[in-house]
């Protein structure tokens, strides 16, 4: 009984990070309408970012973060001018469908370029202070995986307040909305996505940060992290950080919970069929409006 | 204050607007009537800059609104209540109100700009706080108006506002019309209830199948035969 | 686009191309150039598989890989059980286009981005499953390997290739492609004219998956050992999307252009840099998207029309 509810506790430690990678991938899809299906590789750029800053400078993985989504930040608003500016011209299903290919490409070179510079192997920090694991009720609660969930948790908390308490997190949460009415009220719709792009582009590689502390990277883990965050997207609906959040913890238990059942092969598969059920049932989200 | 000259615009093939010509002079009331898909709600876009037209030109103090983007056109004076209110229903009314006053000239007056709109609008002082869509459909306009005036316009467009509303709130909301005119805000009105607007307007226009054809003071315009005949009813008598 | 018949020089270079396609293993007895034109033949097949539906009818599916997948899978099976390869092929395809029907009438009430994530969700399941059923790597018994003959394997994959390609060229003059079209121009404007769009996607559908499902079936009786699942791994999807796009999608040629490119690139850059093809051809996919959609094609287009027209003085 104590082992299931151990890995329905670890469910819960990973299922925050879903949320966190889920949240970047809300808030573009949500603002800009644009799907973009290499923002799993965003998430590996920046667990590698922080594994090379770990290696070659000894930098703290959590501490590197300062560092880490600043960068992204730029780096978001410098693939949304670049690549995905010219997208947003367009009506929603073209849009849809313009930047489901944009970055599909994006995300295939994004990959192809960390093999040949990183190789194929998986990389993890393992860090001075790690492996330790507090012990509550007879669960072990490996300490490093709890930090993380207590960040991710803090960064989707910021993110929510600079929606609801910036100028033009208002912004963006009214071009979410309708843009032609935030047009209409002097809002430059183009910075609102520009500004919404970087951010999720910034969560995106606080993701990445986190797992490669916590767990690993690998050129390969971008499709994964991609569908995780459709999933809980999927699941949790749009418009919601908070939301977003919780439907990553679920999605993480509800993994525990089949591996538990059905063994640990088929753990990913039962995020991928509730992906599905949903979106035949009930596109909105469990959360979310239509 | 606005001069459309000559706008043509379409859809693809279909044509909108041909060779349309209107001016909106400081203080005014202006109405613009016609029927459904004359095209009015197509120049409202062109001026607003959401549409693109394919010949003509939109100036606004000499300024010229072609070369803008649209909420660069919001920043220069120029608001629009669209048709169909177009709120932030996930927002509260204090929330929209406080959007509306999002351009740097519209947020240096924002305190006046809330308490005059709390003024005109008592109703909405009291639901500051709901939310925006859980609102009646007369209120959803007057969020809609209050909105457009917190960007401290000097022309206010209007798209519809009487559609789906009952005739005493219409009648609420137009009243509320010429008090905003009267503190010095011109208005373009765009109605179907051609009535209600050309009672309202100083002078109005005639949009039919994308063509002005018709214009001049409102009150002439009432007792036009083909206006009374095609606009009032045929038991139009006053 | 239709009601036009093809450009003679067309047609008439395609028959010759096929025709040498045809002599190929008679004239060159190089094992190694015999297997890069395979590959190129299939990619077409793989391509113009996914033309069909994501190009022409404009549904755009990530789960293309699936049916390739299902058409080895069922062919392996059979083909090892015992039965001839020529009937396993088949049944193979028809599994595949049985499966598509299944889920095609649930998923294209899916639109644009859902459609997408969901055929590409549920060929992650279906590769998810086969790893797990059949976790060990499938090899041909030794006594076939004896009697393998390449150029069999080749004369399948040119005939297959030739077959995809007529398949889209009736398409695109028959009334059904000319629905397809409209279907992905605007499926609302579509359906209100009297368009059936459910019947006319389940159509591309099953023309899509049986091909492309006959080419997982000669991927399963050419490769000699491989694991199950590796089919369904959709670098297959990616591969169609890219080769696609690139050469230009929605036409008749590009899926061909773009194999030829694809597969040469990716076997001439293999040497250093293994995956190196894939980012060029990622860039290059981007840089389509946004800029050039109609390819390589409508690319060879301008540039034939720039070179026809007399030079004229700048204004």
């Amino acid at each position: 009984m104590s082992l299931v509810a151990q890995q329905l506790l670890l469910g819960v430690l990973i299922g925050g990070l879903y949320g966190l990678a889920a949240a970047g991938l809300s808030l573009v899809f949500g603002v800009l309408r644009v799907l973009n299906v290499a923002h799993g590789e965003l998430i590996m750029l920046g667990g590698y970012a922080a594994f090379w800053l770990f290696t070659l400078v000894g930098m703290d993985p959590f501490v590197s973060l300062l560092v880490v989504v600043p960068a992204a930040l730029v780096v978001g608003a410098l693939l949304y001018l670049g690549l995905f500016a010219s997208v947003v011209r367009f009506s929603d299903e073209t849009r849809i469908k313009n930047s489901l290919l944009v970055s599909f490409g994006l995300g295939l070179s994004i990959h192809a370029l960390a093999v040949r510079l990183w190789t194929a192997d998986e990389r993890s920090i393992t860090t001075s202070y790690g492996g330790r694991a507090l012990t509550v009720a007879g669960l072990a609660i490996p300490e490093l995986r709890l930090l993380s969930l207590a960040v991710a948790f803090a960064l989707i908390a910021l993110v929510h307040a600079l929606l609801t308490r910036w100028r033009w997190g208002h912004a963006i949460r009214a071009t979410a909305e309708d843009w032609q009415a935030a047009l209409l009220v002097g809002i430059d719709v183009r910075k609102a996505y520009l500004l919404a792009f970087a951010i999720g582009t910034g969560l995106a590689a606080a993701a990445g940060g986190l797992v490669s502390v916590g767990y690993s990277v690998s050129p390969s883990i971008g499709l994964e992290w991609t569908l995780k965050a459709l999933i809980v997207i999927v699941l949790a609906g749009l418009g919601s950080m908070m939301g977003t959040f919780l439907g990553g913890i679920l999605l993480g238990v509800a993994e525990a919970a089949s591996a538990a059942a059905f063994g640990g092969p088929y753990r990913e598969v039962v995020g991928l069929v509730i992906i599905l059920l949903i979106l035949v049932a009930r596109p909105q989200g469990l959360f979310g409006r239509s | 204050m606005l001069e459309v000259q000559n706008l043509t615009a379409a859809y693809g093939d279909f044509p909108a607007l041909a060779d349309a010509t209107l001016a909106v002079g400081a203080g005014e009331i202006v109405a613009l009537v016609g029927p459904n898909g004359a095209g009015k709600s197509t120049l409202l876009g062109c001026v607003t800059g959401l549409l693109r037209p394919r010949a003509g030109t939109i100036r606004s103090d000499s300024r010229d609104l072609l070369v803008l983007h649209a909420h660069q056109i919001v920043e220069h004076g120029l608001a629009l209540v669209p048709e169909g209110r177009r709120l932030f229903g996930q927002m509260t009314v204090e929330e929209n109100l406080w959007l509306g006053a999002f351009t740097a000239r519209a947020r240096a007056v924002r305190g006046e700009s809330l308490a005059r709109v709390y003024g005109l609008f008592p109703v909405l002082a009291e639901r500051r706080r709901q939310l925006a869509r859980t609102l009646s459909g007369g209120q959803q306009q007057m969020v809609a108006i209050a909105r457009a005036l917190m960007t401290s316009p000097r022309l206010l467009m209007l798209d519809e506002p009487s559609l789906g509303l009952a005739p005493r709130i219409v009648e609420a909301i137009f009243e509320t019309l010429t008090a905003i005119n009267e503190a010095g805000v011109a208005v373009l009105l765009v109605e179907q209830n051609v009535r209600a607007a050309l009672r309202l307007a100083g002078r109005a226009y005639v949009l039919e199948a994308g063509r002005v054809v018709g214009e001049g003071r409102a009150r002439d315009l009432l007792e036009d035969p083909h206006v009374r005949r095609a606009y009032l009813g045929p038991l139009a008598t006053r | 686009m239709t009601g036009r018949g093809p450009r003679p020089i067309a047609l008439g270079a395609a028959l010759v191309a096929v025709g040498a396609l045809a002599l190929a293993p008679t004239l060159i007895q190089r094992d190694d150039v015999i297997n890069f034109v395979f590959v190129v033949l299939l990619s077409i097949t793989l391509a113009q598989s996914w033309n069909i539906l994501g190009g022409y009818a404009g549904q755009v599916n990530l789960g293309h890989a699936a049916f390739f997948g299902i058409g080895a899978l069922v062919t392996r099976a059979l083909w090892f059980g015992g039965t001839n390869v020529i009937p396993a092929m088949l049944a193979g395809a028809a599994v595949a286009v049985l499966f598509g029907l299944v889920i095609g009438v649930p998923a294209f009430r899916l639109r644009g981005a859902y459609f997408a994530i969901g055929t590409l969700v549920l060929a992650e399941i279906l590769r998810i499953t086969v790893s797990n059923v059949f976790p060990e790597i499938s090899t041909l018994p030794t006594a076939t390997i004896g009697h393998y003959r390449l150029t069999d394997r080749y004369y399948m994959a040119l005939a297959l290739a030739v077959a995809a390609t007529l398949t889209v060229a009736i398409l695109t003059r028959a009334r059904a492609g000319l629905g397809m079209r409209a279907v992905r121009e605007d499926e609302d404007a579509a359906e209100a004219s009297g368009v059936a769009a459910l019947r006319l996607k389940l159509t591309a559908l099953s023309l899509s998956t049986a091909l492309v499902g006959l080419a997982g079936g000669l991927f399963a009786y050419y490769q000699i050992s491989y694991y199950p699942q590796h089919p369904f791994a959709p670098n297959w999807t990616f591969d169609a999307l890219l080769i696609t796009y690139i050469g230009g999608v929605g036409t008749l040629a590009g899926p061909v252009m773009g194999a030829v490119l694809y597969t040469f690139l990716k076997e001439y850059l293999a040497v250093r840099w293994v995956d190196f093809h894939l980012l060029i051809f990622g860039v290059l996919f981007m840089a389509i998207v946004l800029t050039l959609p109609g390819g390589l094609v409508d690319l060879a287009d301008r540039a034939r029309r720039g070179l026809a027209r007399p030079r004229r003085p700048r204004d």
